[in-house]
């Protein structure tokens, strides 16, 4: 006789439309105690009004929520935690200016009266301490690397209230999509051990992830669940054909990575910014990508907006097209063509207020500038043309960015510098991060067409995989070094392995 | 221990050092700046601006402002002296004159922070709007007849009067002061606020009764100008609306230099201090060191950008914001 695992979470047609949009359609989904259930999806799929749901930021319009046996009605996010609902949001929920143990302190979060730190410094360690973690609960969060803070996160989402009876559900959205190759294996680790005391829904783009931890995939597509099986029962190419709709996922065009021959676009020797990395040395011909891996710590991001003249640094040459550059500076970096796609497109790639059309228009304004002056319907009918172009939906070029899924955005982003009539260096930080694989595609396409059309590519990339597909030469980094160059037209079959070898 | 020693210390050590530095220049400009009797008349000077201070720290903390500093002291200073024995009307409501008077800036407070948190309107145009309102009700008390003075020559003594050799008037100011540290230190309400001047959004979301805290921090911050515009009466003697004039401009520079940044979630009450302590003696010293009157603001201008560029040094990087 085999002991049937009691239901963690149950829903029941759950319905929840925004105006006339529905946004999720009868949704109905088990999850038993101890079960890690991947949620995977294109943006727009209603992923996150279902989790919104279960986290009580939004109600069904119809339908129930049974947590545990118990019918449960969220009014608010507080309820949720209360019945045992943890989530570990995509974006970090985190108070940066506060204490590790004062953000684990969500029992009183309620309240306004005295605050008991003997007690909130040992709960919190006592909380670290149930996921192995081992972190200073005094300890500002703004001080934490980005791991750090996911597992705060994730120790908040596992430690919500002891009165709870039931198995808690852990919901966690997008975990890794800020995180390094390196990092994402610990915080892998860790779901994993969850199992023991709670159930989790993983929420990610990375179909390898998902494939590796989850025991049971759940597909939604336009607001539906579509397929919900075994993990032993797919495959990657079954997910993606659920979640596109029946396309399959195109096979990698590989790209025609031929030894280019011009002079370097860019070259840069014994670069040097203390603290931050030493004596890096490298050069990119016009058509080549150059793959910057290694750990968040390793100096690429410090690197990559040095190159950008975001940084200053203390000592070595940088040379854009054979001159070398003095008091490099970002409007310098831009007058010389080079081009750079942040890590944190929200804050530093974008103006979230302006409309799409505007952002597009920061850097080239093009053939709509007259004088001083801008035309309104020329900068429109560029707008309209790439977004066209990269597919950019809904297709409305006024719509003010922070409108638009994160996907669509970075379209955005990117074709802002793409409108320039000439690139010779695009500098890309973690270009994909947070993309669904249609967005990551579109983004991918172009820019190989910007390489082909004479770009020299500096990438960041979010997994060493990406690097592997793409790149001509990847450099590994190392606390600030490069520890190791794999030229790729000549080790055609450098596994992963290998370069992690090289990361630690 | 470690909540009582912020591990931020860099700052305000950096502060205490040009007030240091500036403390000796003025000793040797004048010798009278060093001595017993001025530091007594610093620490008079520092107290009304000290106990405004601790609800501007909260407001600003939130990633608000209050403006209304200058008019609840108006009202609440016309009200209690009008209340307390005085030389217009034979009226002596003794305790009953602090309870009103607290209660006017009290009230001034809430309705700021109720519409604020609850309408939304920016703080900015609402503490405009009850700045103005706490000047009007201080202008109707003050009417048109002859000025209030105060008659109690105990009240009239009592800022100047030394307790263990420091004026009372500082005494009040420091122990509003403490109490304000320790709630912002020891309360939930206290690190709320650093969290929704951090985030709101993220405060929501945790379920922090985010709306009570702004309700609360403003209402506080209503509270304390009102005791400062009756402690400002009594060291004056005798009642006016305007008794607070300069005063905005001494409190929110004095929390921003001490590091307590507009957008909310950085700084502290004491922090905030500093700062009020630096502008004030800059002040008291410019005027010991025998500057000309006409050139005084100028050069007071000058040397608190100068001090300020020296403290701020460290943390500046090619893209670091400043608004």
């Amino acid at each position: 006789m085999t002991i049937v695992p009691p239901i963690v979470l149950k829903l029941n047609n759950i319905s929840r439309a925004f105006g006339h949009i529905s946004a999720v359609k009868s949704i109905s989904l088990e999850i038993s105690r101890g079960e890690v259930i991947g949620l995977v999806g294109e943006n727009g799929a209603g992923k996150s009004t279902l989790l919104k749901i279960l986290s009580g930021v939004e109600q069904p319009d119809e339908g129930t929520i049974e947590i545990n046996g118990v019918t449960v009605a969220f009014r608010s996010p507080n309820d949720a935690v209360r019945a045992g609902v943890g989530v570990v949001h995509q974006e970090q929920s985190l108070f940066t200016n506060l204490t590790v143990a004062e953000n684990l302190d969500q029992r009183n979060a309620g309240r306004i009266g005295i605050k008991n730190w003997a007690r909130v410094n040992s709960e919190c360690v006592a909380a670290l301490k149930k996921i192995d973690v081992n972190l200073d609960p005094t300890a500002r969060v703004s001080d934490l690397s980005f791991v750090d803070r996911q597992m705060v996160e994730i120790a908040r989402a596992v430690s919500i209230d002891p009165n709870v009876t039931g198995t808690p559900l852990i919901i966690l959205d997008e975990p890794t999509a800020v995180l390094e190759q390196t990092e994402t294996a610990v915080l892998e680790r860790e779901i994993l051990k969850l199992r023991d005391i709670a159930s989790v829904i993983f929420v990610s783009h990375r179909l390898d992830e998902i494939m590796r931890i989850c025991d049971r995939v759940v597909v939604m597509r336009s607001g539906k669940i579509v397929s919900d099986k075994k993990t032993s029962e797919v495959t990657k190419d079954n997910l993606f054909r659920d979640m596109a709709g029946g396309i399959s996922q195109t096979a990698h065009v590989d790209r025609l990575r031929t030894p280019a021959v011009a002079e370097p676009a860019v070259e840069v020797r014994g670069l040097t910014r203390k603290g931050k990395f030493k004596n890096i040395s490298f050069s990119a011909r016009p058509g080549q990508i150059v793959a910057f891996v290694g750990s968040n710590a390793s100096g690429r991001g410090a690197l990559a907006r040095t190159l950008f003249g975001a940084e200053t640094y203390d000592s070595g040459t940088i040379e854009v097209k054979g001159k070398a550059v003095s008091r490099w500076s970002i409007r310098k970096a831009v007058q010389a063509g080079l081009a750079y796609i942040p890590a944190e497109r929200k804050v530093e790639g974008m103006i979230a207020g302006l409309s799409a059309t505007r952002n597009i228009a920061l850097v080239h304004q093009g053939e709509a500038a007259v004088g001083p002056f801008l035309k309104l319907s020329k900068l429109a009918q560029t707008a309209q043309s790439w977004f066209d172009r990269l597919d950019v939906r809904p297709n409305t070029i006024s719509r003010p960015l922070i409108n638009f899924s994160g996907g669509n955005q970075q379209k955005v982003v990117l074709a802002k510098w793409l409108n320039s009539p000439h690139i010779n260096v695009l500098l890309l930080d973690h270009p994909l991060r947070g993309l669904d694989v249609g967005a990551a595609q579109t983004v991918d396409a172009q820019i190989t067409k910007a390489c082909e059309s004479g770009a020299a590519v500096i990438l960041i990339p979010d997994t060493i995989e990406e690097a592997l597909e793409m790149a001509d030469e990847i450099i590994v980094m190392r606390d600030g070094e490069i520890s190791a160059r794999h030229d790729m037209h000549s080790k055609r079959n450098l596994t992963v392995q290998d370069i992690v070898a090289d990361m630690v | 221990m470690q909540m009582i020693l912020p591990k931020d210390w860099k700052g305000p050590a950096a502060l205490i050092a040009s007030m240091v530095v500036l403390g000796i220049i003025f000793a040797v400009l004048n010798p009278r700046f060093g001595s017993i009797e001025n530091f007594r008349n610093i620490l008079f000077q520092v107290a009304v601006p000290l106990i405004i201070i601790v609800g501007t720290t909260f407001v600003i903390q939130l990633g608000s402002i209050d403006l209304s500093v200058q008019g609840v002291m108006g009202a609440a200073g016309m009200a209690w002296i009008l209340l307390s024995a005085n030389t217009r009307l034979e009226t002596d409501y003794g305790i009953w004159a602090w309870v009103i008077a607290i209660g006017i800036g009290l009230a001034l407070g809430l309705l700021a922070g109720a519409l604020h948190s609850l309408i939304k309107v920016p703080s900015f145009v609402v503490t405009l709007g009850t700045w103005y309102m706490g000047l009007g009700i201080g202008i109707i008390l003050y009417g048109d007849e002859m000025l209030p003075s105060l008659k109690s020559s105990v009240l009239l003594a009592w800022p100047t009067q030394l307790t263990l050799g420091l004026p009372n008037a500082f005494w009040l100011a420091a122990v509003i002061l403490v109490c304000g540290n320790l709630i912002s230190r020891y309360t939930h309400f206290g690190r709320g606020v650093l969290a929704i001047g951090n985030s709101e959004t993220i405060a929501n979301n945790t379920g922090m009764p985010v709306n009570t805290i702004k309700m609360i921090a403003f209402t506080l911050a209503g509270g304390l100008s009102a005791i400062a515009g009756i402690l400002a009466t009594m060291q004056l003697g005798a009642g006016s609306p305007d008794l607070g004039s300069g005063q905005l401009f001494t409190v929110i520079p004095a929390a921003v230099i001490g590091g307590t940044a507009l957008s909310g979630g950085e700084g502290g009450i004491m922090r905030s201090a500093i700062g009020v302590f630096l502008l004030i003696i800059l002040n008291n010293g410019l005027v010991l060191a025998g500057v000309n009157p006409a050139y005084q603001s100028g050069v007071f201008g000058a040397i608190l950008i100068a001090a300020i560029v020296v403290v701020a040094r460290p943390d500046r990087g090619i893209l670091k914001i400043a608004k």
